[in-house]
Parts: C-alpha cells; structure tokens; sequence
C-alpha cells in the first residue's frame, strides 16, 4: 500500500476535483477517508492539522507538484492525474453555474452551460440535467400514485444524455467523471453490461470518485461478474473489494479487508461502521454495540447505518438505549428512511407494532427499495397475526435483493405459523443457503421438519447439529438434540449431547428444568450401562435438586447399591427371568 | 400495498377520459330539435351513443386507445360526420393549453347534464339524465376532475399534449396503412423509444410465422378465450368490415403471444383492453401453454410477460403464467419461483377459478399453493415430494374447511397414485400422519388409490363439481380396468372365478363422464369468465354498423342477451369438451386391452375427429400413436411408416413424446422381423435410455423397453440372458403391482422356454399368463397365450396333436377376428403343423386343409416381412408339395424358403430414410 502521505496528497486533491464537479457525496466520503488516515504523531500538533486542512495555500502548492506525487510502491500506479482546466471566460459561466447547481437550481445551472465545450462544463450540465431529471421523477411519483404501488415516472432526461454521453464516448472526448455519468444513465436504462464496462474505465482511469465504485458494486450481484471485472490495482479497490464482498455476504473476507485498511484509515468512521456491519452479519453482537458506542462518541449526529445499530439494540432488548437513539436521530432528521427505521424498532419492542408498521411504512415511502424495512414491516405484520400481509412485505424484500436471508427466513416463518411445514420448508432452506451460520435459521428449519405434520426426525437432526455447531446462544440445538435422539432409541449419542449440554449450562451458570432432566437421563443412561460410579456422580447431583426426581434418584441410588454389593445374585436374576 | 389488495378502479382522468368527455358533449349538446346540430338524422345520432356507451363501459382499462385509434373508430362510426367530429375533437383537445381550460371544459361539461329538478322535460329536447349511463361517466369524470391536485392537473395537461403529438406523428402512418391495408405493418413507426420493441416483435413474429409453418397447428380457440380471440379480429375496426378482415384476424391472433405486444404498439390499431380482458387474455395463454406444451414459444412470451407486469405491477396472475410458461418447457428453477411468487402476492386469492369469490376467510388460500406445487412436483416427476406436499395440502384445506381444494388435492392424488409406480408408500401415505387413510400401513398402494378414489369422488359429488365427477370417474374406470377388486392378496387359480375385473364396471364409469357435456350443455354460460363479458359490448359494436337490427331495439333488450347471442357459438367450455375426449381416449384403451381392435381404433378414431380441437397436444399425439400401431399391427409397416411420417409433421418432435417413442417402437419391431438384430438391440438401448429420463422413471416405458430387450435377445437366440432379463422384469412388474404387464410377461417367458427346446417348463408359465387374462378379461392377450399353450403341447410330441389342435381351434375366433397379421399367420402355421404332425392325418387325402392356411400365413406375412416365419411357412409348405408330388411347386416354395432364410441370416442394407433419420435424430 502507497504511503501515508501520498494517500493524504491523492485524496486531498480527489475532494477538490470533485466538489468541484459537484459530486458531493463522493468527496463527503474521501473527506470521511482524508481525516481517517492516522496523523503522523511526529508532525502531528492540532494547530497543524486544522491550518492544513482549512488553508487554500497548501493546496496551490499541492497543485503544482500533482505529477510528483505518484507514491513510490508503484502500487498504485494510477496518480492523481491534472484535469485540464477550462478557459478564465468560461470559469466564469462555470461558477455560475456550480453556484445555481449548489442551490438545487439543476436546470438553471444547465442552461448556463448550454454552449460551453470544456469536459468539466459538459459534465456539469449533463449531470444537473441528470439530477433535474430526477427530482421531477421523485415528485412525479409522490404525484401520481405514491412510492408503493404503481408509478411509470421514468427520467425524462434519460434518452437525450444517453446520446450525448455515448457520441462523447464514441468520439474518445470523456473524462473518467462523464464516463460515471454514462454508466448510471445506462443502469438506469437497464443496459447493465454496457453500463459495468464504462464504470470500469471510469474508476480505472480515476479511482478516487466512489460514486463510481458504489453504481459498479450494485451491478456485480455475484462473485463471478465481480471476478470478470478488469480493475486496476490501487487502494480504492481494496474499500471496493472490502464493501462487494460484504454485499456478497462473504463476511470474514470483508472483514479482513476492512481490518487491513483500518491500518492506514485508523480513525475512518466509514470503516468503523463497515466492521460493525461486518460483525453484525456475523451475530458478534456486543462487540457491534461497542464500536457503535464509539462510533456516536465521536460523530453523534451521524445516521448512516445507525439502523443496524438499533437492531442490534432490538436483539439485546436494550429499551432505553433504543429509546435514546430514537430520540437522537429524529432530532437530527426526521425524514430519513434510517431514522424511520429505527423508530419502527424502538415501537417494536414496545410491543406496539401498528405504530411501528406506520414508522416502516413512512420508510418505506422516503426509499421503496428499502429493504430492511421490508422485512421488518413482514416481522411486524407476523407478531399482528396477519400472516398474508407478512408474506407481502418479505416477498417484496426479496424481490428487491433474493440474498435476503431474513426475508426468506421470514417467509418460512409465516407458512410454518398457518400450519405449512413443507411448504415453508422451501423458504428455510433459502435462507439457510444464504445465511448457514445463523443457528436460528437452522433450528427453525429443524423445528419444521419436527413438526408433527412431517415428523422426519433424521432431518430435524440434522439441522439441528449444523445449528450446534455455529454458536447456538439460546442453547435449543442441544437439548433438541439429546431428545430427539433418545426418542429415536439412540441412546449414547442422547447421553452425549445431554452431557455437552450439561456442561454448557453449567459454563453458562443457568438452571432450570433442562439441568434436571438430562441428568435424570444421564443417571438411568449409565445405570442400566452399568457405569454406577457416573451414574452415582449424577444421582447424587440430582439429591440437590427438589421434585419428584429426588425420589428418584434416591432410588436409583438405593438400587445400585444393591446391585454392586449382590452382583452375583443380580447376575442370575438376570439370566433367569 | 403489503396484503391489500389495491382497489382496482380508481377512477384516474386521462386525455382518453377527456376527449369522450368531449364526445358525449356532442352527443347531448342542449339543444332543441330532436336531432341536434351536427348529425342528419335519429340513427346516426343513436350510433354514436352506442359506441359511447361501449367506450364508457370500458373504462377500467389498463391500456386506453391513443387519440388516432379513437380517430379511425371515429372514422367508423360518423360515416359522413367523419371529419367533423375528428376535427371537433381534436381541435377542442388542442385548444386545452393552460390548467384554466380544463376548468372550464369541465364547468361546461356540468350543463351539459340535467339538474336534478330538470327531471321533467320536453320529449324532443336531449338532455342527459345524471342518472344515465353516459350521465355517470360525465359525473365520474367531473368529481375526478375537482379531486385532482393542481400538481395532477398539469399532469393531465401534459398527458393531453402527449396523446395529441402522438396522433399527430401517427397520422401520415395511418395514411400509409391504409392504402396497404395491413394491420400489421411496422414501417410505420415513427417514434425511436419504440424501435427496439419493433425489432422485437418482428422476431417473434417471424419466429411464429415460421413454427406456423414448420408445424401446422390447429387453431386453438376454446370457449372462454374465444371471445377475446375473436374480440381481436372484431375491433380491429378497418374500412371494410368484410369477412376478408376477420380472416386476418383469426391469422393473427393464432399468434397469441404476440397479440400483447401490440398493444403498446401505437399503431396496432387494438382497441380497449379493460382489466377483465387482461385476465381472460391470460386465461387463453394458459390453455394454450398446456394445448401446445413445449412447442409454445417460451421466450416470446415471457417478453410479453414482463411488459404486462411492468403495465400493471397489481396483477399477480402474470406470476401464474410464468409459472405455466416455465412449467412446460421443463425449466424447474424457474417454475417453483414463480409459483410460489404468484401465491406469497396474491395469497391464492386468484389462483383459481372454481373458488367461489366469496371471501369467506381473511385467511387467504394458500392450500391451493400447496395443491399447484404438488402438481408442478407431480410434472417434473418427484413423485415423492409431489406426495408429501399434497398430503400437506389435504391437511390445510381441512384444516381451513376448503372442501373444493379437497377435493381436487384427492384427484391430484390418485392421479399421481395411478401414474407412478410406487411399490409403496409408507413413510408418505400409510404413516399414521396422513389423513385420508387411517387404516394404517397394512394396505397396498392400490387399495389405498381405491380408497382415495372413493373418497374423493364422494367428496366431488357433494360439492356437485361436475367436471371432477367425471374425472373421477375416468380415473376409476382406469383404476377398475387394470386392478381387481376386493382383497387383492392371492392369484391362484382357485379363486380366479371370483376375482376379475368387470368390463361393464368399467364401461359404467366412463359412461357417466358422458353426464357432464349434457349438463353443461343446459347451463350454459356459468362458467365463461367474467372477463369475456365486458368484452362483449365491444364486440357488439360492428352489429349496429353492419345492420341496424340491433341499433333500432336496442332499448327492449337488456345487454345481457345480445352478448350470449353472438359471443357464444358453443356452449361447452374446452374444458369439458377435453374430459369427454379423454374418455374416449380411455375407451380406445380400455378395447385395447380387452382385446377389440375394430372398437379400440373406432373410439380412437372418434376421438381424432371430434374432440381435436380441445384437445391438449399430448392426448392428441397419443391418439396418433394408437391408431398409428393399429395401422402397423393390421396393414404392415409401410403404411404405418407412412402415417407417423403425416404424425410428425403434425406434432413437433420433442425430446420424450409418445411420436418419438412409437417411432423407436415400430423400428424395433420390424427390425426383428427382418432379423437386423443389431438395430433391434440399438433401438431398444436406445428407449430404455428414453425410459429412465431426468424427469422421473417412466414405468410403462422401461417395462416395455426390457420386454423388447429379452425380446431381442430371444431373436438372437441367447434363451438364458433372455429368461434372465424376463423372470427379473417379472420380478418388477409383480412389486409395481403392473398386473396387466405380468400377463405379456409371463407369456414371453413359455415363448422363450418353448424356442429353446424346454416345452415343458414353458407350460407353467403359459397357463399362468392365462389366469392372469382371464382375471382381467385380456381376450386378445389370451387367444395368443392359448396358441403358445398349443405351440408348446405341439412341440411335446406328435401325440399331443390333437389337443393343440383343439385348444388353436377354440382361439381361432378372437385371433381371426381382433389378431394382428403376426398373431394370424402364427396360428395358421400351428394350425398346419398341427395337422402335419398328426399321425391319423393324411396330406394326400386333403392338401387344402394344410396348403390353405399355410398361404394365407405367407401372404399375411409379406405386409410384415417377417423372414423367420415366412421361411417356416415356405418351407412346411415345400413338404406339403413334396408329400403330394408335385416337385414344381415344391421347388418353388423351397427357392422362397431358401431366400427368407437368407435373408434372415444376411439382413441386406438396404436402409429407407425413416430409419436412417431415426439415428441421425436419436
């Protein structure tokens, strides 16, 4: 990986370029990424930091010694490359124009730009016109018949940029920025395989724009388009790489990836709330919560990904720090989906799910492709009893993304509450398949196939040891195992796992009745084995417990006592019946 | 919405709302002479109202005409008014060009109508009544009007300009068609968003056009789809309604799946589709994909598909037919997908049509998921998961009180029962989970189908679903013509009296299939869709120009009658027509097996001639298939050769059909027969190969293929292997519970012991394949095993002559009467050695008694070209000449002897195309 401060040189420039082309939100993120690369402590004084970041010298000065700034690894063998500039008269429409753009005035900033030629006027024009385009779509839709049913609002600009941008690429006069533009004006239109070529061109001749890199990742749904793709070596890939992969659920490989990035971008938010999305796919709850903690510490008024951080908070029932967060974030802003999102779950664990489905609903509404509220509105729709509507809402989340293991979990769900275990059985083994490390999938599988419609206890065996095997926090797997098998007349591989059990219980310091029963078995187990001395081991840990199964165990105890002190007579007993 | 379904008519205004708003102004504009301005008199006047009328019936639509097809209708209608009334209407539209216009177009429009108080009027004063139809469209209107935002009625005005640029664009194009007067013209486009979608159509149609050719289908119109198949040709409203058009029509919507796309096309010139007419458009679709199965292009229609679903996101049912389309060109993955699609959107809600609407439960009806997918298991050939699902299914539908899904899920079930071959079915059926059979594991899989059978047909009777009587009814025809009734446990000859199956039991059951069609015919149009009704005014809409019959007392008719009039030439769904065919199907089988060709190819033929219209494209093919082996069994292979030939055409050949496997069938069998032993054993290969597919082991297909497999094998004269491969095929038939197979097998074992020289151990198996026929009434099957019973006896010695001779003669009227050329030409030639080998026989004394038969074998034989029998004919007749003393004769037979024997043992290549085409194919 290049160094440190040739990052820093890259990114610093990259913000500039592309506030300049009004890309907002991609240099909002190399301005997240700038002010995470870890300070050189040797160099590092406050007064420095905020003089380097705010004074416009420094940048002149950077400007000038753009070529020589091609980090020696040679990695990254792309450098920030020199934009040609248009023309003083022209920078001036140009400001205009970037001006009326900043005020949301896109077709006004259009206009001024109608005869300009430059490739940064082009771009800006095109782009604004892209973006008037799209908000007249959005109103039309909240016009016509609203997010949720039917809307043919299309972008009306579409057809005409197309053109353009496919002449300018055609007549090789794009810059890498207007090959973004094309290549979200093709996904629009559908030509995604058109559409994945040039937005590799793009981030390949200028990394840095990581509008570019998102528009590419949402076109690569599987791990084989992603292994086609011909990109360049640098480190952008690496946050590329790091955020497919999680897309593509391949959680530990992401993780890594962020984990190594980390080193470089120490105190990058960004990464931080991609490990602790990482880590919540991956059940590591607590230690998601912490870097959530963090994470508001330092930058409280943040809402991306702060829905996963509430659904974290929904599993650890952590009502007043759900409370909290709801709190927080609609004081921030109201009418975003996440804060929606998370109102919807503080409600729902309130046990007040009609407030919560309109709270998922109003998500809805701002972004219809949302997809966690989808299926939290299905999960709602299930605690309501209205299973139809359920199936509704995790249908529509899997249509927007069949990777979906929560919305195919609850589907499965559903069926197997109106009494359809093998139907619903289709479901779980969706969402296992996208999902085979959860233990809740698997045990609802398991427990499917344990129904007394199917009764297929092979099966539900099955499940239920794949289900043991990734870290079963609620414990079912085991005990269901421990029963199933002595059901099944198994009665070592029982006493097995009524013993693991046993030992997880006592690790985990529980008590209750499960304790007393796999002892209980445990006992008779050895006895009629012949192992007294366990046998003795586990009657004598019963003595301690109240209820009938005292009686019981004294009793055995009695017996084996007998038994060991007139073996031979019990032998003949035995033999002899 | 998540779980509500969206009300479907939410009146919207549009430029096409708008500018019959402007019609109907015209039409009741106040004025004071009876006959107001611009019309010439009270019919043209009246005309017009028609056909608002039909245009406000169908407002509900998914996709409104443009302005220039109301034009051309306009066109159709004003006669001399034409151009008045287009320029009246395009003009007022064009004059609407700032949000202020619409408010008062629609304030006029409000004087147009009468007050509530104005109820009292003078009788040649034209007023609309508020509470008219065309008084409530103009009311509906305005109050969508006032309700609009002002955001919505710029939209409007937007729309306006769009709706009337685009007539515009389209005008020179109309020009253009009409001067070639073809609908389907695509030239004429002018729009580029709409170049690509063109293109595609093109393709598909020539893709059509060219299946059209290559397969020359039979129009497949059937009773609820044919009012919107015939809705197309009707308003495609051309210059001249002359029968010449509506031959264009029938052309042109036999490309069903094309037919949509038009739609969209602005210039395909297709009228009003209202909600109704899209789901009776798919209900067309869907019998088509199972009329045609696999020859029904997959990817056309999915295209069209996709369109209608991005047009209305709300009809789930498109889900349906993807799921169908999918289903019959194999593709699982797919299938299962949308299946369950359709059912988590609509919640069975609309999956299927003999649900009454009745919403009697919030529940939804997710059994009815249950009962499609076991089904869609039933088809790919999981046979067991099929049966797990449809148990899952009963339960459900119990459980919810849907005794119509019931009912269905037992058919379903007996139908998988009957098909499959299971030796059993515990651990699905008999567990004590199950619900139907509480009986317990101890039943064998039949009695279980009996008692399923029983059940569900009680159940169907109840519920008086007639057309599930009648399936029911077949299929315990079915089940009663190759099973005996009652305890099933033992075959021994003791009891064989008592245990048959009974013909007329059988002929009962098919007879009362016959109920249906009678029934149907009395109520009439109960069971057409809905979909066709609003269908109905438009295709009314020609009458008024054509005559002005309908048009002058229209008003003492109520709309209802007209529709049933001219929309229903017959009034026997497909369906029903397909349940009565296949019982005839059922009959030519059942004749089959009792051994009556004449009756078997009768109802064979019955049903090619009446019933192939409804029928699906599998039970035509096999018809086919039958009377194609009946040609080969009675005529010889040259005809039958040359009928498959017309068969193929007809049908596409497609990986597993019944054409194909006849094919391989009819080749194997003349393969032994002209000693191509090498073919034989190819062909065979090549159809156990065809019996153990990807879909699921066919089990009368890989009987047949090792009864033709140790049938080779006897040819080749390996007798061990090919006891072998028949005592295993007999173990199989046996645990199948395949009885009617046992009995061929059995048979073909005495054969073989016979051929290699062992009477003695063939005679068991020989009158144990008797007692098999007489249980099950096999006439045909047991007059041959009598002649092999003979052969053998023959083949003990000379002294047992007599008896062979008397057993032959008592089969004599069956084989002669219903016996295929082979069967015939063997019992003449047993008949002859029998008379041969018997010492009180002399030649001399009566040649004609031994030459006779013996000719007639050789001439039978020579359709067959059966070398091996024929060299035996020649040469016990060269005996018969030697014995007589006339050496010419004798020469002669014993030269054709010498050249069938030759033949026999060098099979000359001399190839004819179909069997060359076979191994290219295969």
């Amino acid at each position: 990986m290049s160094s440190k401060e040739s990052c820093r040189i890259e990114l610093r420039t990259a913000i500039r370029q592309l506030s300049d082309r009004c890309l907002y939100s991609a240099s909002k993120w190399a301005a997240e990424q700038l002010v995470g690369i870890e300070q050189d402590p040797a160099k590092f004084t406050p007064s420095n930091t905020r003089f380097q970041r705010g004074s416009s010298s420094i940048h002149r000065r950077f400007r000038t010694n753009e070529i020589t700034s091609t980090p020696p690894t040679g990695v990254a063998y792309v450098s920030t490359p020199v934009m040609e500039e248009d023309e003083a008269i022209h920078g001036d429409f140009y400001l205009l124009a970037k001006s009326y753009f900043d005020c949301r005035e896109y077709r006004r900033a259009a206009h001024v730009l109608r005869d300009q030629t430059g490739k940064k006027s082009v771009f800006l024009r095109c782009y604004s016109l892209y973006l008037a385009g799209e908000k007249r779509k959005e109103e039309e839709m909240i016009e016509l018949e609203g997010p949720l049913g039917k809307s043919d609002a299309v972008n009306r600009e579409l057809v005409s940029l197309e053109r353009e941008l496919a002449t300018l690429c055609k007549n090789n006069t794009i810059d890498p920025f207007g090959l973004y533009l094309y290549g979200l004006v093709l996904k629009e239109k559908g030509n995604e395989n058109l559409a994945r070529k040039v937005l590799v061109e793009s981030v390949n001749s200028y990394p840095w724009n990581w509008s570019a890199w998102s528009e590419l990742q949402s076109l690569c749904t599987t791990v084989d388009i992603l292994n086609g793709l011909n990109l360049s070596n640098h480190w952008m890939k690496e946050f590329f790489l790091a955020s497919i992969y999680q897309e593509l659920r391949m959680h530990n490989e992401s993780l890594s990836k962020y984990e190594n990035l980390q080193g470089m971008f120490t105190f990058s938010n960004y990464i931080q709330a991609q490990i602790a999305k990482a880590r919540y796919s991956l059940r590591e709850f607590e230690q998601v919560e912490v870097i959530f903690e963090d994470l508001l510490r330092n930058d409280p008024y943040r809402l991306e990904d702060m829905d996963t951080y509430s659904n974290v908070l929904y599993t650890k029932e952590c009502f007043s720090a759900l409370s909290y967060l709801a709190h927080r974030v609609i004081m921030t802003d109201k009418y975003r989906p996440e804060s929606c999102c998370i109102i919807g779950n503080y409600y729902s664990l309130k046990g007040q799910h009609e407030k919560s489905v309109v709270y998922f609903r109003r998500a809805l509404k701002l972004n219809k492709n949302y997809l966690s509220a989808w299926t939290l509105m299905g999960h709602e729709y299930v605690e309501m009893k209205n299973t139809p509507a359920a199936v509704d809402a995790y249908r529509r989340a899997v249509d927007i993304n069949p990777r979906d293991y929560r919305a195919w979990y609850g589907l499965g769900q559903a069926y197997e509450m109106m009494g359809m275990p093998h139907y619903a059985l289709h479901y779980f083994r969706k969402s296992v398949f996208f999902q085979p490390i959860d233990s809740r999938l698997w045990i609802a599988m398991a427990q499917c196939y344990e129904s007394e419609q199917l009764h297929m206890l092979e099966e539900a065996i099955k499940c239920y040891k794949r289900a043991a095997n990734c870290n079963d926090t609620e414990a079912i797997a085991l005990h269901r195992l421990a029963i199933l098998h002595r059901e099944l007349d198994q009665p070592e591989e029982a006493a097995f796992y009524y013993k693991k059990d046993l030992e997880r219980m006592e690790a985990e310091e529980r008590e209750g009745p499960n304790i007393v029963e796999a002892l209980m078995f445990l006992a008779t187990h050895y006895k009629t084995q012949k192992k007294f001395e366990e046998a003795e081991v586990y009657c004598t840990r019963l003595l301690d417990y109240t209820g009938p199964e005292r009686e019981t165990a004294k009793s055995l105890l009695r017996g084996m006592r007998i038994a060991q002190s007139g073996f031979p007579s019990m032998d003949v007993e035995h033999f002899h019946p | 919405m998540a779980g509500v379904v969206k009300a479907p008519g939410a009146f919207a205004i549009t430029p096409h709302k708008v500018s019959v708003c402007i019609l109907v102004n015209i039409y009741a504009s106040p004025s004071q002479i009876s006959v107001p301005f611009p019309f010439s008199s009270v019919s043209q006047h009246n005309r017009l109202g028609l056909y608002l009328l039909a245009l406000t019936k169908s407002c509900d639509d998914i996709l409104e005409p443009k302005l220039d097809q109301l034009i051309n209708q306009l066109r159709e209608i004003g006669g001399l008014l034409d151009h008045w009334l287009t320029d009246h209407v395009t003009s007022r539209l064009s004059s609407l060009s700032s949000p202020d216009d619409l408010f008062n177009f629609f304030n006029e429009l409000r004087e147009t109508l009468g007050g509530p108080d104005s109820g009292v009027m003078e009788d040649d004063q034209v007023i609309l009544d508020p509470n008219s139809n065309l008084g409530m469209f103009l009311r509906r209107c305005i109050l969508a009007f006032n309700l609009l935002t002002f955001e919505g009625i710029c939209h409007l005005l937007t729309n306006i300009g769009i709706y009337c640029k685009e007539a515009i664009s389209s005008c020179s194009s109309y020009e253009l068609r009409r001067v070639d007067d073809s609908g389907n013209d695509f030239e004429s486009l002018s729009e580029d968003e709409n170049m690509d979608l063109n293109l595609v159509f093109k393709k598909i149609n020539e893709e059509m056009e060219a299946r059209k050719r290559a397969t020359e289908q039979v129009s497949f119109h059937l009773h609820l789809p044919k009012e919107l198949s015939t809705l197309v040709e009707d308003i495609e409203v051309s210059a001249d309604p002359k029968s010449e058009h509506n031959d264009k029509g029938r052309e042109s919507s036999s490309y069903a799946s094309g037919e949509l796309l038009r739609d969209v096309d602005p210039n395909g010139g297709v009228f009003l589709r209202t909600n109704w007419q899209i789901q009776g458009y798919l209900m067309e679709q869907a019998d088509a994909i199972e009329k045609h199965g696999s020859s029904f292009t997959l990817n056309a229609f999915e295209l069209t598909l996709r369109q209608l679903q991005k047009l209305a996101p709300e009809l789930h049912r498109v889900h349906f037919l993807r799921y169908l389309n999918n289903l019959y060109h194999d593709d699982y993955f797919s299938a299962l997908e949308n299946l369950l699609r359709y059912f988590d959107y609509s919640a069975g809600t609309e999956g299927f049509d003999f649900v009454p609407p009745a919403g009697c439960n919030s529940f939804g009806r997710y059994e009815i998921a249950l009962l499609c997918l076991g089904m869609m298991h039933f088809h790919f050939g999981h046979p067991k998961k099929a049966l797990e699902v449809l148990t899952e299914a009963v339960r459900v539908s119990q459980q919810h009180s849907n005794d119509t899904c019931l009912a269905y899920t037992l058919a379903a079930m007996c139908n998988l029962l009957s098909e499959i071959g299971f030796s059993t079915t515990s651990g699905i059926l008999g567990s004590p989970f199950s619900p139907m059979i509480s009986v317990g594991t101890s039943l064998s899989v039949q009695q279980q189908l009996f008692v399923l059978l029983k059940g569900s047909l009680k159940r169907a009777e109840s519920l008086k679903l007639k057309q599930l009587v009648a399936a029911n009814h077949l299929a315990m025809a079915k089940f009663d013509l190759t099973h005996v009734q009652r305890p099933l446990l033992s075959f021994g000859p003791k009891t064989s009296m008592k245990l048959r199956t009974c013909p007329i039991i059988v002929c009962k059951e098919l007879r009362s299939g016959y109920h249906l069609i009678s029934e149907f015919c009395c109520e009439g149009s109960t069971m057409t869709a809905d979909g066709a009704f609003s269908t109905a005014w438009l295709k009314n809409l020609q009458k008024p120009m054509g005559s002005l019959v309908l048009s002058q007392d229209n008003g003492s008719r109520n709309n209802y009658n007209p529709f049933l009039f001219f929309t229903q030439p017959s009034s026997i769904p497909g369906s029903v027509m397909q349940l009565v065919g296949s019982s005839y199907l059922h009959r030519a089988t059942a004749w089959e097996i009792y051994g009556s060709a004449p009756l078997a190819r009768a109802n064979a033929l019955v049903y090619a001639t009446c019933f192939a219209d409804a029928s699906s494209s599998s039970d035509a093919a096999l018809v086919h298939v039958k009377l194609i082996q009946h040609l080969a069994v009675f005529k010889g292979y040259k005809e039958a050769f040359a009928a498959l030939k017309t068969a193929e055409e007809k049908f596409l050949c497609v990986s597993k059909s019944r054409i194909l496997i006849m094919k391989l069938q009819l080749l194997h069998e003349r393969a032994l027969h002209r000693g191509h032993l090498k073919l034989a054993q190819q062909v065979c290969d090549e159809l156990g190969v065809l019996a153990s597919s990807v879909t699921a082991v066919d089990m009368e297909l890989k009987t047949e293929a090792s009864l033709r497999h140790a049938r080779t094998l006897l040819a080749a004269k390996q007798f061990s292997q090919a006891a072998a491969v028949a005592h295993s095929l007999f173990c199989m038939c046996y645990k199948f519970n395949l009885q009617v197979e046992s009995a061929t097998v059995l048979l073909l074992l005495a054969e073989i012991h016979m051929k290699s020289g062992n009477a003695v151990v063939g005679l068991p198996y020989a009158l144990a394949s008797l007692s098999y026929c007489q249980t099950f009434n096999l006439d045909l099957l047991r007059a041959s095993a009598t002649l092999t019973l003979a052969e053998l006896w023959l083949s003990l010695g000379s002294n047992h002559a007599k008896t062979a001779l008397t057993l032959l003669h008592g089969a004599f009227p069956m084989i002669l009467g219903h016996g295929g050329l082979e069967l015939c030409a063997r019992a003449y030639i047993t008949e002859a050695k029998c008379y041969l080998s018997d010492p009180s026989f002399s030649v001399s004394k009566n040649p004609e008694l031994v030459l006779d038969p013996l000719r007639q074998a050789a001439d039978e034989l020579q359709a067959l070209e059966h070398h091996e029998l024929m060299a035996e004919a020649f040469y016990l007749m060269a005996i018969v000449f030697d014995k007589l003393g006339q050496p010419e004769q004798r020469e002669e037979a014993a030269c054709s002897f010498k050249n069938h024997v030759m033949s026999l043992d060098h099979p000359h290549d001399v190839e004819d195309p179909i069997q060359s085409d076979t191994l290219l194919n295969a």
